[in-house]
C-alpha cells in the first residue's frame, strides 16, 4: 500500500508524456468498449450467414473485451497495476486476433502451402547465404592474428549472406506476394483489420513502456509475472484455441445432430440415449427370433444368454457401439500385456553391460518410429493365409513334427489371420504390441537405470538369487515407471485406430470383428457424417479412459501407501 | 542504431518477408506448361475458344479463373496421365490445377467430404457411383441440367444408360432425366483373371472355350475351381475380395438384387438372392477358394490361384506377373446371366464453386472420347462413352488378349452400380457386409440370414 502510494507520487509534474499516454489509453479503451458492444449487437442484427454458435462465441469475446476494457479505464485512472495488466491483456489479445484475422483475409494461410512448394526454388540462394556463413567462419580464425583479413572475410560473408537472402526471397515470390497482399486492400475488412492490428500493437507498446510501468505502480514481481505470462502466451493461447476450444465444441456437438455441413440442431441427450438404449427380453426357446420379442424397428439383436435355465436376448439401438466397445476391451486385454511384459523383460536384458547392447536398444526401438502404413503392409503379407510367412513356418513345423513322428500328430491349422473373425483382432493386437514394445522398453530401461545399485548389492549380500532380486527389488522400484507405461499403453490401446484402419480390409473387418470405438466413431463422423453422434461417442470413450486411468491411479496410490 | 536493434529490425524484416512471400500464390497461381492440344481433344471448348478469339487480350486476362480438379488414380502412372491431360486441356480463360487424391492412410471419399465441409474442396472432382445420391441430397454437388440443356452437342445418350439413369435422377420427383449431377469418367466390369499355366496343369477345359460354347456355367466354374484347388494345399481355385462387388454377382446371376424393384427396401431375403448366396457359401465352404476376407491378389500374383475375380482396374498390376494369363467372363447363373456389375464413377461439380460454367466445360472436356482413350490406354479403365470407336480402341490395349470379356460384361445385362436415393448407402452396406461376411465364413446359415437381414438392412431406408 505504502509502496503503491509512493509510486503514485513518483510521477513528476513534468512527465506530461506519460500522462498523455495514459489519457490516450483510457480514451482508446472507451472507444474499444463502445466498438465491441456495437459489434456484438450488429452480429445479431445483420443478415450474415455466420453460424449461431460462431455468433455466440464472437459475442462472448466482444462483451468480455468490453467489460474488461471498462475495468481497465477505471484502474488506469487510479494508477493501479491491475489496470495495466487488464489493458495489456485486452490489447495483446486484440492485436493477435486482428493480426491473424488479417492473415486469414489476405490469403496467407492458403498461400503458405504454396510457399512450401516454392521453397525449393530458393534453396540455391539459401546455399549462397550458407557459403557466406562459411566464409565468415573461416575469417574468424584470423581474428586474433590478422584482424584486417578477418574484417574482409566478415564483409564478404555479410554481402553474400544478404545477397543470398534477398535472392531467396525473390525466388520464393516476395514481389508477387507483396502485390497480392496490396491487392487485397480493396475491400473494407482487410483495411479495418490492418488498422486495428496497428492500433492494438501501439497500445500494447504504450502500456509496456518503462515510464508507463512506473506510472502504473507495477512492482518488479508483477512485471516478472507478466513477462512470464507473455512467454507462456503462445502455448496458452494455442491450448485454448486448438485444444480446449475444440474439446468444448465437441461437447456442444454431442448434444446436436450436426452433420458438418452447417446443419446442427440441439437435440439434448438423444445421442447419448441412442448409444446406451438397450433392452433385455426373455425368450420362450433358445432359437426364437429376436424380432418376435423385441421391437426390431428400434433394436438390433446384440447378445443371447442363459441364467438359471432361462434364455434372454439383449437388443441395442446402436448394436455397433457395444460390439466396438467389446472389441476395444478385448484389444486392451490382449495388446497391453503383450507390449508391457515383453518390454519389461527386454529392458532387463538390455540393461546389462554386455557389448553391443546399444545396437540392440536401437533395433528394438525402430518399430516405434516406423510408419504405421508400412508396418501394416508388411504384416498383411506376413499374415496372408496362403502365401504368408507365418503360415509357411507353421506348415513347415507341422510337417517336420509329423514326419519325425511318422504319423499325423499335428494338423496344419492354416490360420486365417486376417479373414477369421476369431483371430483377426488377435492379429492386430500382435502387430500393435510389436510396434509399442520398443517404446515401452526404453521407458523401462530409464526406470531400471534409476534403481540404486546398492539395493542389488544388499540383496546379494542377503543371499537373494536373480529371480528374487527381480521380484523383490526391481519390480517394486519400477512401480512408478510401470504405472506410467501401463497407463499410456492402455490409453493408446483404448484409442486404437490407425493400425486397424490400414491393416484390415474393409476397415473393421472381417465382419465387425476388429471394429473398435475410435474406428466406429470415425465412420460415424466422416463417412456417415453424423458428427454430433460421433462427438457423443468420443465423450463416452473419454469418460471410459478417464475412469480407467483414475482407477489405475488410485490403485497405484494405494500400493505406494502400503509400501 | 545499436547492434541489438539492427538484429531486431532484421528479424522483423525477414518475418514479414516470409509473410508476404506466403501471400504470393494465393492470388497469382502459376499457369501450367501447356502442351499443344490436338484440335479434336475438347471440341466443345474449342468452339467457344474460336468465338472468343476476337476478344481483347485484357478482357481475356481479366476473366482468367483457376479450377482445381481431382480424381483418384490407382498408381503414379495413372496420376501422371491425369496430370498430362490437365496440362494439355485448353479451356479459354481457365487455368487448371490437378490434384491426385487418395492414399493408403486416407480414404478418398472421407477426405473429400471433409474438405467439402470445410469449404476447401476442388471445383470438379470424381466420386464413385454409389456416392452420387449422398452428395446430391446433401447439396454438395451442382445440378448441371440447365447448363447441359443449352450446350450444343451434348446428349445424355452419349454415355451408358445405367450410370446416366442415376446421374439424371431427381430425388424430389423420383424421375430420371430431370437433373444432371455429373458425367461418368469411365466404366468397368468384373472378369475372372485366369492363370492359364495352373489350369493346364489341372487339366481342365479352357474357360474361354467353355464361354464361347455357352458352357461356362456355375457348375463348370465350380468344377474348374475344385480341380485347380486339388493341385496342392497352397493352391486355390478361386479368389474374390471381401466387399459387396464380388459377392453381389452371385446374387445378380441368380436373379436377385440388393434392393426391391424400386430400390426403396432391402431385397436380400428373396429366394433368388438367397439362392445366389447359398452358391457362394457352398463355394467358400468347399475349400476350393481363398478364404473369404483374405486378399486374393498375393496368391494370384505368386501363381497359386487359378481364377481371380476383379475389375478392369486390376489389369495394370496383373500385367507384371510371370506366368501365362488371360481373362474370361463370369460364369452364367440360374437366371441366364453372369450377373456382372457395371461399375462407374463420375466427374461432378462442387456446389460451392465460383465458376460453374467453367466447371461444366471442364467436366465435358474430361469426358471426351479422346481423353477417355488416353486413360483407357493404361489398361485400367473402359471408356464411358457409347462409342464403337472408343470400344475398338479399348480392345487393342492388350494384354489381356481377351479384352472382349470386359465388353461382354457390359453387354450381358450388367446391374449398374447405383446410389441409394431412398436411403443411406453407408448404413445399408455396413449391415449387408457384416451379415454376408458371417454367411460366407459359414458362421451363419442362409436360412438364418434370410430371416433377419432385411429387418436390419431396412433401417437404412428413409421413412
Amino acid at each position: 500500500m505504502t509502496s503503491n502510494s509512493t509510486h503514485s507520487q513518483d510521477i513528476s509534474p513534468t512527465d506530461t508524456k506519460t500522462k498523455l499516454t495514459l489519457t490516450i489509453l483510457s480514451v482508446w479503451h472507451i472507444i474499444f468498449t463502445v466498438g465491441a458492444l456495437t459489434g456484438a449487437l450488429l452480429l445479431w442484427q445483420g443478415t450474415t450467414e455466420t453460424a449461431d454458435w460462431l455468433k455466440i462465441i464472437f459475442s462472448i469475446f466482444l462483451v468480455l473485451g468490453a467489460i474488461f476494457s471498462v475495468l481497465a479505464v477505471f484502474s488506469i485512472r487510479q494508477r493501479k497495476h491491475r489496470g495495466r495488466a487488464i489493458s495489456l491483456a485486452v490489447n495483446y489479445l486484440g492485436f493477435l486476433a486482428s493480426f491473424f484475422g488479417l492473415l486469414h483475409v489476405t490469403g496467407f494461410f492458403t498461400g503458405i502451402d504454396s510457399l512450401g512448394e516454392n521453397f525449393s526454388k530458393g534453396l540455391p540462394y539459401m546455399g549462397l547465404a550458407f557459403v557466406g556463413y562459411l566464409i565468415g567462419s573461416v575469417g574468424d580464425r584470423y581474428q586474433d592474428n590478422r584482424p584486417s583479413i578477418a574484417q574482409k572475410f566478415r564483409k564478404t560473408a555479410q554481402v553474400l549472406g544478404a545477397l543470398g537472402g534477398i535472392l531467396f526471397l525473390f525466388a520464393v515470390g516476395i514481389i508477387p506476394g507483396i502485390l497480392s497482399f496490396i491487392s487485397e486492400f480493396t475491400s473494407l475488412p482487410p483495411i479495418l483489420l490492418l488498422l486495428s492490428t496497428i492500433i492494438f500493437g501501439v497500445m500494447v507498446w504504450l502500456m509496456w513502456r518503462e515510464p508507463t510501468r512506473i506510472a502504473m505502480n507495477t512492482r518488479s514481481k508483477d512485471q516478472l509475472m507478466m513477462e512470464g505470462y507473455l512467454f507462456l502466451s503462445p502455448n496458452l493461447i494455442g491450448f485454448l484455441f486448438f485444444f480446449a476450444g475444440p474439446l468444448l465444441f465437441s461437447l456442444y456437438s454431442s448434444f446436436t445432430d450436426s452433420d458438418a455441413f452447417g446443419n446442427a440442431n440441439w437435440i439434448g441427450l438423444e445421442n447419448y440415449q441412442e448409444i446406451f438404449n438397450i433392452t433385455i427380453e426373455p425368450l420362450e426357446y433358445i432359437d426364437q427370433l429376436a424380432k418376435e420379442v423385441i421391437n426390431i424397428e428400434v433394436y438390433d439383436e446384440l447378445y443371447r444368454f442363459n441364467i438359471f435355465g432361462k434364455h434372454y436376448v439383449i437388443g441395442a439401438e446402436d448394436q455397433l457401439f457395444w460390439i466396438s466397445l467389446g472389441n476395444t476391451i478385448k484389444f486392451v486385454l490382449l495388446a497391453v500385456p503383450m507390449s508391457v511384459i515383453p518390454a519389461l523383460l527386454l529392458a532387463s536384458v538390455l540393461n546389462s553391460k554386455l557389448p553391443g547392447m546399444k545396437v540392440f536398444r536401437a533395433i528394438y526401438f525402430v518399430p516405434s518410429v516406423a510408419a504405421v502404413v508400412g508396418v501394416a503392409m508388411i504384416w498383411r503379407w506376413l499374415y496372408n493365409s496362403t502365401v504368408g510367412y507365418l503360415n509357411y513356418f507353421i506348415t513347415g513345423f507341422v510337417e517336420f513334427v509329423n514326419s519325425t513322428a511318422g504319423s499325423q500328430l499335428l494338423t496344419d491349422p492354416q490360420v486365417g489371420w486376417t479373414s477369421d473373425t476369431q483371430v483377426a483382432l488377435i492379429s492386430v493386437a500382435i502387430m500393435a504390441a510389436w510396434q509399442w514394445t520398443g517404446f515401452n522398453t526404453v521407458l523401462f530401461l530409464a526406470g531400471l537405470q534409476n534403481i540404486p545399485g546398492v539395493l542389488y548389492e544388499a540383496a546379494t549380500v542377503d543371499g537373494a538369487n536373480p529371480w528374487q532380486q527381480f521380484w523383490n527389488v526391481t519390480l517394486p522400484m519400477l512401480a512408478p515407471t510401470t504405472f506410467f507405461v501401463l497407463t499410456t499403453t492402455t490409453i493408446n490401446a483404448m484409442q486404437i485406430f490407425d493400425q486397424v484402419f490400414v491393416f484390415t480390409r474393409p476397415p473393421g473387418g472381417p465382419g465387425t470383428s476388429t471394429t473398435t470405438i475410435v474406428l466406429y466413431l470415425y465412420k460415424q463422423g466422416f463417412q456417415n457424417f453424423r458428427q454430433g453422434y460421433a462427438s457423443a461417442l468420443a465423450w463416452v470413450l473419454f469418460l471410459l479412459i478417464f475412469g480407467l486411468t483414475l482407477a489405475q491411479y488410485m490403485r497405484q496410490r494405494a500400493g505406494d501407501e502400503a509400501i | 542504431m545499436k547492434h541489438n536493434q539492427v538484429l531486431k529490425v532484421l528479424s522483423l524484416f525477414i518475418a514479414f518477408a516470409f509473410l508476404f512471400a506466403a501471400c504470393a500464390p494465393a492470388a497469382t497461381p502459376e499457369a501450367p506448361v501447356a502442351e499443344e492440344a490436338p484440335a479434336e481433344e475438347a471440341p466443345v471448348v474449342e468452339e467457344e475458344t474460336a468465338m472468343e478469339e476476337e476478344a481483347p487480350a485484357e478482357e481475356a486476362e481479366a476473366a482468367e479463373v483457376t479450377l482445381r480438379w481431382r480424381t483418384r488414380p490407382d498408381n503414379q502412372e495413372e496420376a501422371d496421365v491425369y496430370q498430362g491431360i490437365s496440362d494439355s486441356l485448353n479451356i479459354e480463360g481457365v487455368t487448371l490445377e490437378y490434384e491426385p487424391g487418395g492414399s493408403e492412410t486416407a480414404s478418398y471419399q472421407d477426405v473429400l467430404k471433409t474438405e467439402l465441409a470445410s469449404g476447401t474442396a476442388p471445383d470438379v472432382f470424381w466420386i464413385p457411383g454409389t456416392d452420387v445420391a449422398d452428395f446430391a441430397t446433401r447439396g454438395l454437388i451442382l445440378d448441371m441440367r440447365a447448363m447441359a440443356d443449352t450446350t450444343d452437342g451434348y446428349a445424355d445418350a452419349d454415355f451408358y444408360e445405367g450410370p446416366m439413369f442415376h446421374l439424371t435422377f431427381n430425388p424430389e420427383t423420383s424421375n430420371t432425366g430431370e437433373t444432371l449431377w455429373g458425367l461418368p469418367r469411365d466404366v468397368s466390369t468384373f472378369a475372372l483373371y485366369i492363370n492359364l499355366d495352373l489350369l493346364a496343369i489341372a487339366g481342365v477345359d479352357d474357360p474361354r472355350e467353355l464361354e464361347a460354347n455357352g458352357e461356362w456355367t456355375w457348375e463348370a466354374f465350380q468344377e474348374t475351381a475344385e480341380a485347380v484347388s486339388a493341385l496342392g494345399d497352397d493352391v486355390q481355385g478361386y479368389g474374390g475380395s471381401a466387399w459387396w462387388g464380388p459377392y453381389g454377382v452371385w446374387i445378380n446371376a441368380a436373379g436377385g438384387n440388393f434392393y426391391n424393384a424400386d430400390r426403396t427396401a432391402c431385397g436380400l431375403d428373396t429366394p433368388e438372392s438367397l439362392e445366389g448366396l447359398q452358391f457362394a457359401q457352398d463355394l467358400y465352404a468347399s475349400g476350393a477358394t481363398v478364404p473369404y476376407g483374405e486378399d486374393p491378389e498375393p496368391p494370384f500374383r505368386s501363381g497359386n490361384l487359378g481364377m481371380f475375380q476383379n475389375g478392369r482396374w486390376a489389369t495394370p498390376g496383373i500385367r507384371t506377373v510371370d506366368f501365362e494369363w488371360d481373362v474370361v467372363g463370369l460364369p452364367t447363373g440360374p437366371a441366364g446371366i453372369p450377373g456382372n456389375w457395371l461399375f462407374w464413377g463420375a466427374y461432378v461439380v462442387n456446389a460451392e464453386t465460383e465458376n460453374p460454367e467453367a466447371a461444366w466445360e471442364l467436366v465435358q472436356a474430361l469426358t471426351t472420347a479422346e481423353v477417355q482413350g488416353k486413360v483407357a490406354a493404361l489398361g485400367a479403365n473402359i471408356p464411358s462413352r457409347v462409342s464403337q470407336e472408343a470400344l475398338d480402341a479399348f480392345v487393342g490395349f492388350t494384354p489381356p488378349a481377351n479384352n472382349q470379356a470386359f465388353l461382354d460384361g457390359l453387354a450381358n445385362s450388367p446391374t449398374a452400380e447405383g446410389p441409394l436415393w431412398a436411403g443411406s448407402w453407408p448404413d445399408f452396406v455396413s449391415v449387408m457386409d457384416t451379415a454376408i461376411s458371417s454367411l460366407l465364413t459359414s458362421e451363419t446359415t442362409v436360412e438364418d440370414f434370410g430371416a433377419t437381414i432385411c429387418d436390419e438392412a431396412n433401417k437404412a431406408f428413409q421413412e
